[in-house]
Order: C-alpha cells, then structure tokens, then sequence
C-alpha cells in the first residue's frame, strides 16, 4: 500500500465556522449543534482544501437547516469531489496529498488571504512553553499546516525583547527528522513571526496594549485568536479576564487553551469552570489533555470501529479486565512542590488514564463529531461508580540505593514536606455500571519513580470457555488468556498475545505476539501530542479536548475519594526508588481474580 | 513462556492396534483401555508389565475401531475414552524427549518398510525424515528401517542412496555424523516384486531376524504407483502382517480418481487391511501451520466468536507452485490439478477450517467433525469452476514450456494445471459463505495460504476515510503455510501523522523471527503419528467418500464435456476466470490484491 507516504496535514477536519466572538453567540449549546452538522458534512476522505472554497459558501446559506439536509448537503458534495482533478483520492485509503496541497490547507477562513491567527502563548517564559509549545508550533509551521497569516506572540511578566524571544524559542526548536531540507531557513521564516509582549497576568490594559500589537500584525485581515494559558491555575482566571474583555478578535474567533489543574475536585473544578464562562463560552474553552493527542489513544477509536474483528470481542462478554497503566521511571526531583498539592491521582489517573478509559469503554458514537464522541465518554464517566477507598491503593517512593547510586525519597525533595502523605503511586480498581461493562474491573495503575517509563492499555481477555487445549496450559490458565496491548509510549505498538503451537512434532503451545511495531512500519516518526491538539485548537476540531460536563463528572468519580484519603490521612505504601511499585497493587488485582499485564514474566 | 520445544510429540494420543487383521473383528481388546491410567510414573512399569510393549497408550484402541461401525465407539467415547484420555497426556509431556522410555520398550521392535524404496518421494522425503526422527530420538530404541522394490540392490547400496539426501536439519549440529552412521547401520534392503507374496514372506523372515523374537510392530509404507496398492497390500498383509504387534500401511494419494474408484481401492485394501491399519497420508495435514489452525480457534478466546458466517464474509485456501510438470507429466495428465491438489489437500484444510469443536481433540472426534463439514457441502458445480491450463511463454529472452509441450504429455490434453472453485457448506454457520479454492502450476508464485476476509463493519463510522472500495477495509487473517510461514492479521490503523488517514497494516507474527528452530517437515510428523498410531492428520475411509462425493460430479461433467480449459501463460498469475469466478461471489482474491505478495 501506498500509505507509508506522508500527509503532514489534516486529510479530514471539520470546517469550522464558529466565527463569533464570545459576544456573538446567543445560545452556545445552538451553536455547537450546528458546528456538529457542519462537521459531519465536512468529515470525509475529501480533504477540506479541496472543498472549502465551496462548502463554505454553501455553509453560511444552509446553515439553520443544514440538520435537516445532511444527505442533500453531502451529496451536493460528492461532485465537486469528483471534478477535483485529484482522482486519486476515490482510492480512499490511498489519498495523499502532497505537502503542497498542504500549504493550502488550513482552510478556516472565508477567504485565506483575508484570515490570520494570531496565537499568544500566555507564560511564554514557562517550562511548558519552551519545550513543549514554542517546538509544535514550529514544527506545525514547518509542516506547512499552519494558515498562510499568522503569529505567535509570548506574553509573560519578564521584561523580554523580540529578538531575545526568538533566541529563547529557537534554542529548543528542532525539525522533527534532522536532516530534513530547508530546516534552518524554515526557523528563520518563523522566527520572524514570533514576537514578545511584556505584561502583567491580571492587567486589561496590558492584554489591551498586545490586542494593538496583534492587530498591527493582523494588517485589517479577518482576526482569529488563539491564547495558551500556560500559566499556574490561580491565575487563569484573571488571564482569562483580561484576554476576553482586551483582547478578543473583532471579527473572528477567539479561544483559550487550559492545561490541566482543572481544579483540585469537583468543588474547586465547577467554580474554576464557573468562573471561566463569565468571560468565554464553552465553545471557547479548549480544555488540553495531552494523553488524548497520543497517536496510539487517537488510534484507539480506529482500531474498534474501523475493524470488524474487535467490536464483537468489546464487551463483558469477552474481556475480562481492562488495565490503563501509566509510570514514570524518575521522581519529583527537586520540583515537587507543585506535585504535593496534587499526587499522583489527580496528576495522572483522574485526567489521562480516566480519559482513556472512556474513550476505550464509550458505545458507538453517532458520528466522528466531537460533540458525538463527548456525549458518549460523559455517559461512560456518568455510569461509573464514584472510587471506593478499598478499591484503591496509594504509594509513594523511597530512597533507594543500587550499585553505589542513592536515589532520594520523595520526602527527600526539598520542594516536598518532610511529612507529606502524597502518593506518588496510585493503584485503583473502578468500575463501569452499565450492560456493556458491568463487573469489568478497569485496573488504573500510576507511579513515579518506578523501573521503567511506559504507558500502555493492556485489555485482557477471558478464558477460552471449554478450551479443548486446557491440558496444554498446565494449572495456570491465566497465562493461557489473550491479552491486546497498545502501548501508548515509548516505542508505540500494537500487538496482541495469541496461544499458537510451538512449531515442532509435539503439541506445545506458547504465547506469541501478533505484532504492527510502529517503528518498523511507519517510517515516519510520530508527531508530538502537542502538535496535534494545537492545530486542532487552530481548527476548531474539540474532539480531543474535555468538555465542562465530562471535567465535572470526572472530579465527582474522585472525589470523595481524594477527599477521604486526605480527612483519614492514609498513608502511602512505601516503595523503592526505581522499584516496581508497592506490592499492595498486586493484592488489589488478585481481589479481582486477575493479574496485571505488565509486571509478568513475558509482557 | 517457555520456549524449549519438545522434539517429540507431547500430544499423541496414540493407539496402540495390537491386532492383524483377523483379531480386529472381535473385541477383547475394548479390555486393554481401562488397565491403564498412568498418572504417576510408577504407574507405567506396572502398566508395561501387564502390556509390555507400549506405555500408556493403548486405552485408545477403543477409537481405532473405527471400521466397525462408529456409532459403537463413539457411544463410549464420551463416557471413559476421553477422561482417561486427559490424563495420561500430562505426564508424557514432562517426562520430556524419549517416549519411548527403557522399561517399556525393550521388548518391542518396530520395523519400518519402504515399498518402493529407490522411487523420488522415498529418497527425497520418508528417508530424511525418518532419519530426522531418530535424530530428534523420537523413534523407539529399536527399530530397522527396510526398503523393498524390485531393483537389484544390497543393503549398501541402499544406504549409500540414502546417505546422500540426509541432512542434519540444522547443518550444524553435533553429532550429525555419528547418528548418520548408527541411522543407517538399521538401513536393509530387500528386492522383491510388489505381487509375490512369496518375496514378501522372505521379508518377512528378515524382518523376523531383525526383530529377534521382539514384539514386532510393522509399519509399510506404499510409495508406489496406485494400480499396484492392492497387491501390495495384499502381499503384506498375507505374508509379512507382525504376529504380535501391529502392522499399519501408509498410502499416498491418489486415492482413487473417483468416487466409483475409490470405492473399489478402499473396498479391496479392506480385503487384507481393517480400517484402522490404513493411513492414508495428506501431508498437508502435517504442516505446521496446518496443525496450527486448530489451536489458533479453539486456544484463544479472540478468535471463535468471529468463526461464522457472521464475521467471515469468504474463506481462500490458495495453493500454487511456479513450476510445471518439468517433463513428468505422465502421471499429472490423467489426474489434472483438482484432484491433486483440491480434493485432498484444499478440501482437508477446509474441513478442519470449518469445522465444529470437536468434542476432544481425539482423532475419531476431530474425523467425526471433518465429515460432517464435508457432507454438509455441495457438490461443486461446473459454474463455479474455472481451470486453466499454462501456455508457453516468454521472458527476458528466456522461453517457458507449455504443459503440452512436455513429452509425457498428449499434445491435445484438456487436464487443468490450474483451477479455482467456490464451494458452500450448508450448515447453520456457514450458509452462504463461498470458500474459493485456488490451486495451480506455473504460476508467478510458489505458496500454499489461507485467507480469511472478514466482513465489513457495519455501519463503519470512518468509512470516508476508505473512498469507495470497502473491499479494501476489510480485516483478513492469513495463515501462510508455506513458504515463510507466518499469520498475520490485517487491521485498519490511523497511519501516524496529523491527519487522520488509515491504512492497513498487519498484526504479524513471522513464525522465522519469533521461533529461530527450524520447522519440522510434514512427513516427519506423519510418520512419528503412525508410529505412535494418532489417526488425527490422516484420512479416514468415509472422509475420503465424502471428498470424492463433492468432486466426483463434477469431473465427470469436465471431462464428459470436453472442458477446454483457459490458457495462461506460463509463470503469470493464472487465468483471469479466476477473478470472475470470485466477482461472481462478490468477494477478491487476497493474494492478487497488490498489497502483498
């Protein structure tokens, strides 16, 4: 197949409207029904370069009774497919376009020419902002997938020219493949663009002083603004504030990217929300959680419903548990004071592995539509039992010495209270009332400072009823089980454990993997989560960001359970530095009769 | 999980036959099956006093009475055949590589003869993989191999003859020479015309000498043309048949060429042999991958659900060889591609795809349900049949044969080298699933694999990101039998990137990088179950009835007709009747999609 060479950009992706600022809109839910519609229309093999000058038009004519209409708008649509002089695309899979089609790609304007984006990074001068944000931004530029207009501008408090901006930016830039042409003179091109602008969080008269700058970029052109708040929570707000009130895009849109604290639990997390919608609406708020940019979480979906042979299996009926494991192989050093606000819940399990979980558990949605799948994952999360104390175990690190080499405690960080009780190492046990799962235990696992660095969805089938093979496996059935593992990082794969027989003249039978290692298959290396999420913040495209409803009932799952773990004071299982987590984890797997995937003798 | 393979067969639910021909009527023997239950390892001294030659297998003689009506033994397989079966499996497998273990069989001697032995199959296969056998030390501690044809040879002649195609299957192994020598120190020879029973009593005083007053075990395998199976037979089962041990006959096809013929082959060998001393080989039976179909299904949960006509939209058992008849197509000419290539081997592997779960993993059970695949087809119609035929050709100045062109064959012959069929199963889980079978010589390509395509998802939600041929979207697992074996199933992945592209990539498993030993060959494998007499990969009398009854119909009407078959160029792909063949039944060939090779 033809499909090993690369299309850097979007071949799908919604055409967005949402052209209103957060004044424009009377009602948001409206407004992202018909964003839905639009998006499905638009969601096709055709990529939307091909279809946008068209489609948009007819969008802004049909758009109240677009609902209605789907199977005509689609239709209307099919021609204009067929009159694109790329036939190639009727192969379907086979589509790829070029880097040039890609140039012109991000089609989220009227007219291209007359559209800019001009993208502020809120705390430009952060750690997330440096190697994180500034590196997919560029990398996005370098890829030809951001619009034709555009800037970046940092914000921060520091006092900071342009040019020492640039120099900051550019020292953590790299193209993604290093030898790849043009590299340097692509940094060039969008350094130029990036600019620095000095200014106090909490302060509408400096966000007022860069919506001028901004504008002087913009040149008259139809304005969207994009902010990346990548500031500590307590002042998002205030940023927030002052972005929406000074710095608003007149004529385009206007939104916000948050990065997680989302709050400390439901309480804090509904005001946090609360408080951002007095000045933004929902279709404004780009919740980030960077798991959900993963290629392999994004490939999730595709793997079940794009693939017969999974669906049927999907289900109680067939699997036995579901196991979402998450480790970090180094601790807090040095920087825990931010960590032992949080753990290791709040920081990984009730955001990224709870995110996985629902979208691995959530029922058929209508439509790729972000709307469609987020209304599915907060029936998931909505079904869930809230997190029993005894379903849970908690851990956190201890120094540890191995081969002449002291690795600190948690508590030895200076950043951490000597008697913090914050775990470092969850284990849990949730449930998911509904016909399809009940009684699957999905096993949360989250730790640092463990033996390796992995994050892996390991689903774990259940016994062959009646195996004629029974007397080949010995006592132990549960090494007879097949077992589906995505490994989400590092070294992405895909492989599934089958019982096959061992080749030889007896009948002895071994676990083998089923394998796709996307290092040998796709020679292309991976894009950061980043990437992905900011251009589909550019794009409008929210399906990987969490809606209001899905935070709230993520925080009601946990709770009553942060709440009871820190009114009890329990205290974390001691582990090793470096170990594989305390053993209490093993205990709680065993209560549910199963075993977890990763800590056996073959993975 | 543990890698450390088991040379021998750890599964062999062997039987034991301790009876000629005369005593197979009566049923002392049913008695035999309860003495053992050899749980403990004591337990099989005491098992050998009673029955001295054959530890802990002989509670199975109950399935091998199998020419008796079945109806009989399948009612006491369920109630003590199979428990006690269970059980004595374990501990031969911990026991490790000699089962054959001192105590048990000093008293036993096994001899093998080869009819036909200075014939092509004899010194390419059955000599090299007995001699792997005895170097895996999966024979018994003594044993003789014969061989006997009418050639004037001696003993050294013969061994001389074999030694030349024995290789140590991984060259560099130790002792490859020293077991050579002891293998072919048991090497003898013995001239004789395949319809005297007189040479085959002088045999059968060698073979006596041999065993030296042993309990003999025989095992004869025919590697002769058909016409002379019955004589043979005949021959050995009057003149040279073991006293006290058993006597078992291998035949390879062909089986007839008909149902009418063979009825008649079967009737006779039934003459001289009971059922269950006839093996007749498929050794496509004996491929590893083959073996493996069964385990695939029924040892992983993932797999049965998908098993039906449910999620399985086609079956494709494709077989081809990039070669003609090189010059031998005197015996192909009066057979042709589909009897022997798709009535056997095709068919065999269709039945054990396609059949239910057998109650155990017992030959009768496994046979049982076999037969019941088979009698619950259709007999092939000439509609859904394409044959082929190759022509000559020409490539880079190099030029193929036609199959008319070689010698042995009639310049105006009609045999197909080449034949694909669509074949249905009317039973509940099956219905309206076309299996297409593709089989044929002198094409681009040397393989034999099964593919299976799955349906498409229904109500597929990134089905625009396909374009307009789902046919490409669609999941297949592939066995691939030979050559390179390996599975793999081909899945719809979001090729990574930022956009959202998918494509198919496969979940693999290459049996060459995941178990570096190499894979034993089929005859190996056969020949180790007669030995140990497990029926389980060979065809039992009414299996093949069965086969004959869905092909027969259809040969008559080829060859009644006049059938001209599609030509096709030598070293092509085959006739593109094939493709319409399989439109007919809206499915595609895998193999000829061009995405893999």
């Amino acid at each position: 197949m033809a499909a090993l060479s690369s299309t850097h950009c979007r071949s799908y992706s919604p055409l967005q409207s949402s052209s209103f600022g957060p004044s424009s809109s009377s009602s948001s839910s409206s407004s992202s029904s018909n964003l839905g519609h639009f998006q499905r229309v638009s969601v096709s093999s055709v990529p939307k370069r091909f279809l946008a000058a068209k489609v948009y038009s007819l969008q802004s004519q049909t758009k109240s009774v677009a609902r209605m209409q789907d199977g005509a708008v689609a239709s209307t649509i099919t021609p204009i497919e067929n009159e694109t002089p790329f036939k190639k695309l009727k192969d379907g899979l086979l589509s790829v376009p070029s880097p040039d089609e890609c140039k012109d790609a991000v089609g989220f304007g009227i007219n291209e020419n007359d559209s800019t984006v001009s993208i502020t990074v809120v705390g430009a001068s952060g750690d997330l902002a440096k190697k994180k944000i500034f590196p997919a931004l560029f990398a996005l530029y370098y890829e030809d997938c951001l619009p034709k207009h555009f800037t970046v501008c940092g914000y921060a408090r520091s006092k900071m020219t342009d040019a020492e901006l640039r120099n900051m930016v550019s020292k953590t830039l790299t193209c993604r493949i290093d030898k790849r042409e043009n590299c340097s003179e692509k940094m060039e091109q969008f350094l130029r663009r990036c600019f620095y602008h000095s200014g106090q969080y909490d302060s509408q008269e400096n966000f007022a002083e860069l919506d001028k700058k901004l504008k002087e970029h913009e040149g008259g052109r139809v304005s969207n603004r994009l902010f990346y708040l990548s500031i500590p929570p307590n002042i998002f707000i205030d940023a927030v504030r002052c972005a929406s009130s000074s710095a608003s895009s007149g004529n385009g849109w206007t939104r916000v990217i948050v990065e997680k604290p989302f709050g400390r639990d439901s309480e804090s997390s509904a005001a946090l929300t609360k408080g951002l919608k007095q000045y933004l609406k929902e279709d404004q708020i780009f919740r980030i959680d960077h798991y959900l940019g993963k290629e392999l979480v994004e490939n999730l979906s595709v793997l079940r419903f794009s693939n017969l042979i999974f669906e049927p299996l999907w289900s109680r009926q067939y699997i036995r548990n579901v196991q979402l494991i998450f480790s970090e192989d180094f601790g807090t050093e040095g920087r825990g004071g931010y960590f032992d606000n949080y753990g290791i819940i709040r920081d990984i399990m009730q955001n990224h592995l709870l995110q996985i979980l629902a979208l691995f558990a959530m029922e058929t949605p209508v439509s790729l539509d972000a709307e469609d799948i987020r209304n599915e994952k907060v029936k998931v999360l909505r079904s869930m039992r809230p997190l029993q104390l005894e379903n849970v175990v908690t851990g956190q690190y201890k120094s540890h010495t191995k081969g002449g080499v002291t690795y600190p405690a948690y508590t030895d960080d200076k950043t951490v209270p000597k008697d913090s009780l914050t775990p470092t190492f969850a284990a849990a046990a949730l449930f998911i009332d509904n016909a399809r799962w009940d009684g699957v235990p999905f096993l949360m696992k989250a730790g640092k400072a463990l033996h390796t660095k992995r994050a892996e969805i390991r689903v774990q089938f259940r016994h062959v009823p009646g195996n004629l093979y029974n007397r080949n496996f010995g006592t132990d059935l549960d090494r007879a089980t097949n077992e589906l593992v995505i490994r989400v990082q590092p070294d992405e794969a895909i492989y599934l454990k089958i019982n096959n027989k061992v080749p030889g003249l007896g009948m002895r039978l071994d676990r083998s993997n089923l394998n796709l290692h996307y290092a040998a298959r796709y020679s292309k290396e991976i894009p950061d989560a980043y990437e992905r999420l900011l251009l589909d913040a550019v794009e409008g495209e929210r399906r990987l960001f969490i809606r209001s409803d899905e935070l709230d009932a993520a925080w009601s799952l946990f709770t009553p359970l942060l709440k009871e773990l820190e009114e009890k004071k329990i205290i974390p299982e001691y582990y090793p530095h470096g170990s594989r987590g305390p053993v209490g984890a093993h205990y709680l797997a065993a209560r549910y009769k199963v075993r977890w995937g990763d800590v056996g003798v073959d993975q | 999980m543990a890698r450390h393979l088991n040379p021998c067969s750890s599964s062999s639910y062997s039987s034991s036959t301790t009876f000629t021909p005369s005593s197979f009527k009566n049923g002392t023997h049913l008695s035999s099956r309860f003495i053992i239950v050899p749980r403990k390892p004591h337990s099989s001294s005491w098992v050998s006093l009673i029955h001295p030659r054959i530890r802990a297998r002989n509670h199975f003689q109950l399935k091998s009475s199998n020419g008796h009506p079945l109806n009989a033994v399948s009612l006491q397989d369920g109630t003590a055949g199979s428990p006690l079966a269970k059980k004595h499996i374990e501990p031969r497998g911990k026991k490790g590589s000699l089962p054959f273990s001192e105590l048990d069989n000093v008293e036993s001697h096994l001899s093998i003869t080869i009819v036909g032995a200075s014939g092509d199959l004899a010194k390419k296969k059955i000599f090299p993989a007995l001699f792997a056998l005895y170097y895996e030390d999966c024979l018994p501690k003594n044993f003789i191999v014969f061989g006997y044809a009418r050639t004037k040879m001696t003993d050294e002649e013969l061994r001389n003859m074999i030694s030349r195609t024995l290789t140590c299957r991984i060259d560099k192994r130790e002792n490859c020479e020293d077991k050579m020598d002891h293998f072919l120190k048991r090497c003898f020879y013995h001239s004789g015309l395949y319809d005297s029973e007189e040479h085959f009593v002088e045999l059968n005083s060698k073979l006596k000498e041999r065993e030296a007053g042993k309990l003999s075990n025989r095992l004869f395998y025919l590697s002769i043309p058909p016409n002379i199976f019955v004589d043979v037979a005949r021959c050995a089962s009057l003149g040279a048949s073991s006293e006290n041990g058993w006597t078992r006959v291998i035949v390879e096809k062909p089986f007839g060429r008909d149902s009418k013929s063979s009825g008649e082959l079967t009737r006779c060998l039934k003459q001289y042999l009971a059922e269950d001393q006839i093996f007749r080989i498929d050794h496509y039976l004996g491929k590893e991958l083959v073996e493996n179909l069964s385990v695939l299904r029924f040892a992983n949960l993932i797999f049965e659900p998908l098993w039906s006509r449910n999620c399985i939209r086609n079956v494709q058992l494709i077989f081809s060889e990039d070669f003609g008849t090189e010059g031998r197509g005197g015996y192909f000419d009066s057979y042709g591609i589909i009897r022997d290539i798709m009535q056997n081997h095709l068919l065999q592997i269709l039945a054990l795809f396609a059949m239910e779960s057998p109650v155990s993993l017992d030959a009768e059970d496994i046979r049982n349900e076999k037969v019941k695949v088979l009698r619950s087809m259709r007999p092939l119609q000439l509609e859904d049949v394409v044959v082929g035929q190759y022509k000559g050709h020409s490539k880079g100045g190099k030029s193929y044969p036609a199959y008319t062109d070689d010698p042995t064959v009639p310049n105006d012959s009609l045999t197909p080298t080449f034949a694909a069929a669509a074949l249905f199963i009317n039973n509940a889980r099956w219905d309206g699933v076309p299996f297409l079978m593709k089989a044929g010589k002198a094409i681009h390509t040397k393989r034999a694999e099964i593919r299976v395509q799955f349906r498409h998802v229904p109500g597929n939600l990134y089905k625009r990101n396909f374009g307009t041929d789902l046919d490409k979207a669609t999941n297949e697992l592939v066995l691939r039998v030979q050559p390179d074996e390996a599975i793999y199933l081909k899945i719809n992945n979001k090729v990574p990137g930022l956009g959202m592209r998918l494509d198919r990539s496969d979940l693999n498993l290459l049996y060459r990088a995941r178990y570096p030993r190499e894979i034993p060959d089929a005859y190996e494998r056969l020949l180790l179950d007669a030995i140990e007499g497990e029926r389980r990969l060979f065809i039992r009398s009414d299996e093949l009835d069965a086969a004959w009854a869905l092909f027969t119909p259809l040969l008559n009407e080829l060859e009644e007709k006049k059938i001209v078959p599609e030509l096709y160029p030598h070293g092509s792909r085959g006739p593109v009747g094939a493709h319409y063949l399989a439109a007919k039944h809206n499915v595609r060939w895998g193999d000829l999609s061009g995405e893999d090779s």
